[in-house]
């Protein structure tokens, strides 16, 4: 427990220290709220909570990057793969949480009329969804610009497609949209049920996915024999 | 190179060369009062160091080394392809504890490369490596966090083996001063120049207490003074114990080492000691 806690701490400790890209990722969500601030009031927070979705998982793709030359070495002084990943993963999901605040508190300023509960769900599984899947790119690209804009094209795609149809099941971020039309259009329950039930599925293949890339690159390669002495 | 780094050096040198400790900081004692005394540059006076050290040694002789002791590390048969270029040739390597081992060769002769495998980080086509105890790693760069502070990574570090904070802290200041690093301080690694980033790289790999120390060019960046604080360091653990395997370039500290592994292609070096098969056929 303590490896895991002292993983998530460096992790917390690294994205605090980087100002620059925590002031991009507060600007990204921002400038997505206000530029479809005089359109629909939905289209608004649809969008603000996708900003907050590529902001966490593009620092969670640079948290992963940064630490891949780290994390064999953390194993050998003895972390398993799980203290790792997960330790990252609950980091990121501090700092997720951390910044979703003012942008939740943003429509509430604005005056806006909504499920103020089903916003800090969407939040919650925007933020649930993103950290995981920053990291699961970060952990099969190793370098960070192919990483990015295989980010851009996911939500440009997300914020492109028709969420009624089939496909936009497929997408990560499909939760948020589903369940911001419930708080902001005052939809039927459904809504929701659907949003969340997506979220924590996406949010478990992903964490899945990235346990499994973890253990397979971090994992004891059978060529080395380990004998303990003394 | 003022008297105190001329002395400084004396010590390093005498004591990496095995001359008894007693013996030693008489001998030092001795040359620090002939030239504070007499005065004059003592490259003058006595020459370099290391050739005053090897007189030193012709003369008195050294303490006899502690005999090495059981098998730390056992590399057999280690063949590693890329693509189809072959990079290492049924290379074998023995290490006991308290012995020190260099990796030679040509640069892309696959030294680093060796060095991972035998760390667990690589496999390779063949070949197998037995690790007896704990395994320390110090890659040749990277293998620190940018935005972390040196205490950071000593408690990150020291949590993997279950250490509280306040000791790892104080375990990983006390091995940085070995290098001639005071690491408290609240300078993100970044900010470190290169040799200092390297002492905070080496420092992490023996903060465990590694019964097996695997360094790959570990002293890029360093100064004089470190370089031979690093060799001094190495020797104090090879006293204590530690199996060191180090990759190196640099011929003139052979002397220095017990075994040596060169993986120069289709070359010998004409001397293969000990527990040593050769890297390339």
């Amino acid at each position: 427990m303590n490896r895991l806690v002292t993983v998530a701490e460096m992790t917390l400790r690294e994205l605090l220290r980087r100002r620059g890209v925590l002031l991009l990722l507060l600007l990204m969500p921002l400038t997505f709220y206000l530029i479809r601030r005089d359109a629909y009031l939905g289209q608004s927070v649809r969008s603000l909570l996708l900003g907050v979705g590529w902001a966490v998982s593009t620092a969670a793709l640079f948290a992963t990057t940064a630490a891949r030359e780290l994390e064999p070495r953390l194993r050998l002084a003895g972390y398993r793969p799980h203290h790792l990943y997960l330790g990252r993963m609950l980091g990121l999901w501090t700092v997720g949480v951390v910044i979703s605040v003012p942008f939740f508190l943003l429509p509430m300023i604005d005056g806006a009329d909504l499920r103020y509960g089903g916003l800090a769900a969407a939040m919650l599984c925007s933020v649930g969804v993103a950290a995981p899947f920053g990291m699961l790119i970060g952990a099969l690209l190793p370098r960070e610009l192919e990483g990015t804009l295989l980010l851009l094209t996911v939500v440009t795609v997300q914020m492109l497609i028709d969420p009624a149809g089939s496909g936009a099941r497929l997408t990560p971020f499909w939760s948020s949209r589903e369940i911001a039309t419930w708080a902001v259009d005052h939809t039927d329950q459904g809504y929701l049920a659907r949003g969340v039930l997506h979220g924590v599925v996406v949010t478990a293949l992903l964490a899945l996915s990235v346990a499994a890339v973890a253990s397979v690159r971090l994992r004891r390669r059978r060529h080395l024999r380990h004998l303990s002495i003394g | 190179m003022n008297v105190d780094d001329w002395l400084r050096t004396l010590t390093a040198e005498l004591h990496q060369r095995r001359v008894a400790a007693d013996a030693a900081r008489h001998v030092v004692a001795e040359v620090a009062t002939h030239l504070r005394e007499g005065g004059g540059d003592p490259l003058v006076v006595f020459g370099p160091p290391q050739q005053y050290a090897g007189a030193v040694v012709e003369s008195i002789g050294t303490a006899p080394g502690p005999r090495p002791g059981p098998v730390r590390l056992h590399a057999e048969g280690i063949t590693k392809r890329y693509r189809r270029r072959p990079v290492l040739r049924d290379a074998t390597l023995t290490v006991r504890a308290g012995q020190i081992a260099a990796v030679i060769g040509a640069n892309g002769c696959g030294k680093s490369t060796f060095l991972r495998i035998c760390a667990g980080l690589v496999s390779p086509d063949a070949g197998e490596v037995t690790v007896s105890g704990r395994l320390g790693y110090c890659p040749q760069s990277g293998g620190t966090a940018d935005f972390l502070l040196a205490d950071e990574h000593f408690v990150l570090v020291g949590a993997g083996q279950g250490v509280a904070r306040g000791p790892a802290r104080r375990a990983g200041r006390a091995a940085a001063r070995q290098l001639g690093w005071e690491a408290g301080g609240d300078v993100q690694a970044r900010h470190l120049s290169g040799g200092t980033r390297q002492k905070l790289n080496l420092t992490m790999s023996t903060l465990s207490r590694p019964d097996v120390l695997l360094l790959d060019e570990p002293y890029q960046g360093f100064d004089q003074g470190t370089y031979v604080n690093f060799w001094d360091q190495l020797c104090r653990l090879r006293d204590a114990g530690t199996a060191i395997v180090v990759v190196t370039h640099l011929l003139n500290q052979l002397d220095r080492v017990d075994t040596v592994l060169d993986l120069t292609p289709a070359q010998t070096t004409g001397w293969h000691a000990p527990g040593v098969r050769g890297g390339h056929s």
